[in-house]
């Protein structure tokens, strides 16, 4: 352990002593303990210094009968920017931090990280409380969030009647959108605000497309009633979506949670609920203009079929068609002709071919070479018993014939 | 008027990508587009209206 300062062993005696570090740091120890950590204390302001520096430092008092417990608090300059007021001597506040040793001085000290006067530290409190509890219900769940119409007939307002948030809304909605708008009037801060938000919430709940709740900017106190249950509940329970615009840009309630939309300030809120009308003329536009194109696109198109059909369709083409089909007919009649012509010549070669034939195989052929052909009765004699003795017969020769008489029958051999 | 401005822009929109749409024959394309012109004249009326509304509401106020 390396420690300066006088030696830390026993001395002689047996007594043991301790440097001032090693105390020091035995206090530190002991105040590093979670009571001591992140907790709210509520104390009377005593001894206030706004520091040049910037840091705050001052005591949290408490009196109790004759007794009076102090705490030395010191707030730096980072967390004091946060300040939503001017403490001084004498305030009852709720101050937020943890208790930490400063070594040098041997002494403890509160370093506060945040600080409310009482009365609203508590409603601070009281609506992290709340958080949780609408938090833990689900009232806050992304997924009940619900999309706004994109053209509503009808803007429900819920602010109040003589607001600025109201002239605001209006002024957004008459430029950009005019549509009809209801208000349904509350008063938006003071006792009891939270109910009459809730009821003009409810009122005007079913009747409208579209529900901006809403109000300026304002003190923590101005916007707390929209931190109500009652507010929270009643926008979670609106069939009609809700946008919230409370307060400005960074004021933030508990209904913004609960609403379908959460936007920095009224006339946001008026923008979202509206489209641009402008805009939405020149979508219109813009489609007439294309519709048109394309009807003439189309128009064209089938003009120009028909042209292409009529042209097809001509009487030109169909002479051309008929001189083409013509030319055709004469080149199969030309063939044919020449089919012909080669058959009747093949025909012809075949008819000389049999008639040479024919006469190498004529019978009386061979009367040339001095044979005649017997006939008797008109019936070639083939042989000798065809004929007997004295049967008339007619020799042809190969110049004439000659009539004779048969004599006698010999047979070259019997029978 | 039956139809809210929604659904008769809706129908424009539809009406526009069926004219894209090769496929839709000319009759049909001379229909459809009488009908998505008639959509466009009755959209304007309903916002030019819209701002008679307003012009009323302010005087009443």
């Amino acid at each position: 352990m390396m420690l300066s300062g006088p030696s830390t062993s026993p001395d002689r005696f047996g007594t043991l002593i301790l440097g001032v570090s090693e105390v020091s740091r035995l206090i530190c120890d002991l105040l590093d303990d979670t009571h001591l950590h992140q907790i709210w204390v509520r104390g009377e302001v005593t001894n206030y210094k706004n520091h040049a520096s910037g840091h705050r430092y001052f005591s949290l008092s408490e009196r109790s009968g004759r007794n009076t417990a102090v705490i030395n608090c010191v707030m730096w300059r980072t967390s004091a920017s946060g300040l939503r007021f001017t403490p001084r001597d004498g305030m009852d506040v709720l101050a937020w931090g943890s208790v930490e040793v400063y070594e040098p001085h041997g002494r403890y000290q509160l370093i506060v990280r945040e600080m409310l006067p009482a009365g609203a530290g508590e409603r601070h409190l009281m609506v992290e409380r709340w958080k949780q509890e609408l938090d833990a219900e689900g009232l806050f769940a992304p997924e009940r969030k619900r999309p706004l119409p994109a053209f509503p007939h009808r803007i429900g307002v819920v602010t109040s009647p003589t607001g600025a948030a109201l002239k605001d809304i209006l002024s957004v909605i008459s430029r950009r959108y005019p549509t009809e708008v209801i208000l349904s009037p509350t008063t938006v801060q003071g006792e009891g605000a939270h109910t009459e938000i809730a009821e003009a919430i409810r009122r005007v709940d079913g009747l409208v497309d579209v529900i901006i709740v809403g109000r300026g900017g304002g003190s923590f106190e101005d916007l707390f009633p929209f931190n109500h249950p009652d507010v929270v509940r009643a926008v979670a329970g609106c069939a009609t979506p809700v946008i919230s615009a409370v307060g400005h840009e960074v004021d933030t309630a508990l209904c913004d949670f609960a609403a379908d939309l959460r936007t920095p300030t009224p006339s946001a809120a008026a923008e979202r609920a509206v489209p641009e009308r402008r805009e939405v003329l020149r979508e219109l536009c813009g489609y007439e203009e294309r519709m048109g194109a394309l009807l003439l696109h189309h128009l064209c198109a089938a003009r120009s079929e028909v042209e292409d059909l009529r042209e097809r369709m001509h009487p030109r083409r169909l002479v051309r068609r008929l001189h083409e089909r013509m030319q055709h007919l004469a080149d199969h009649e030309e063939l044919l002709r020449r089919a012909a012509l080669a058959r009747v010549q093949r025909e012809r070669f075949a008819l000389a071919e049999a008639r040479a034939d024919l006469v190498g195989r004529n019978p009386l052929a061979v009367l040339d070479r001095g044979y005649c052909i017997v006939e008797s009765e008109g019936k070639i004699a083939r042989s000798a018993g065809d004929l007997g003795p004295g049967d008339h017969v007619v020799l042809r020769m190969k110049d004439g014939r000659c009539r004779a008489v048969v004599e006698e029958i010999t047979y070259d051999r019997d029978l | 008027m039956t139809e809210t401005f929604e659904e008769m822009l809706e129908e424009l929109r539809k009406i526009v990508r069926r004219l894209e749409d090769g496929d839709t024959n000319l009759e049909e394309s001379i229909a459809i587009y009488e009908r998505g012109a008639l959509l466009v004249k009755q959209c304007e009326d309903l916002l030019g209206a819209a701002e008679m509304k307003l012009t009323e509401l302010g005087r009443d106020r």
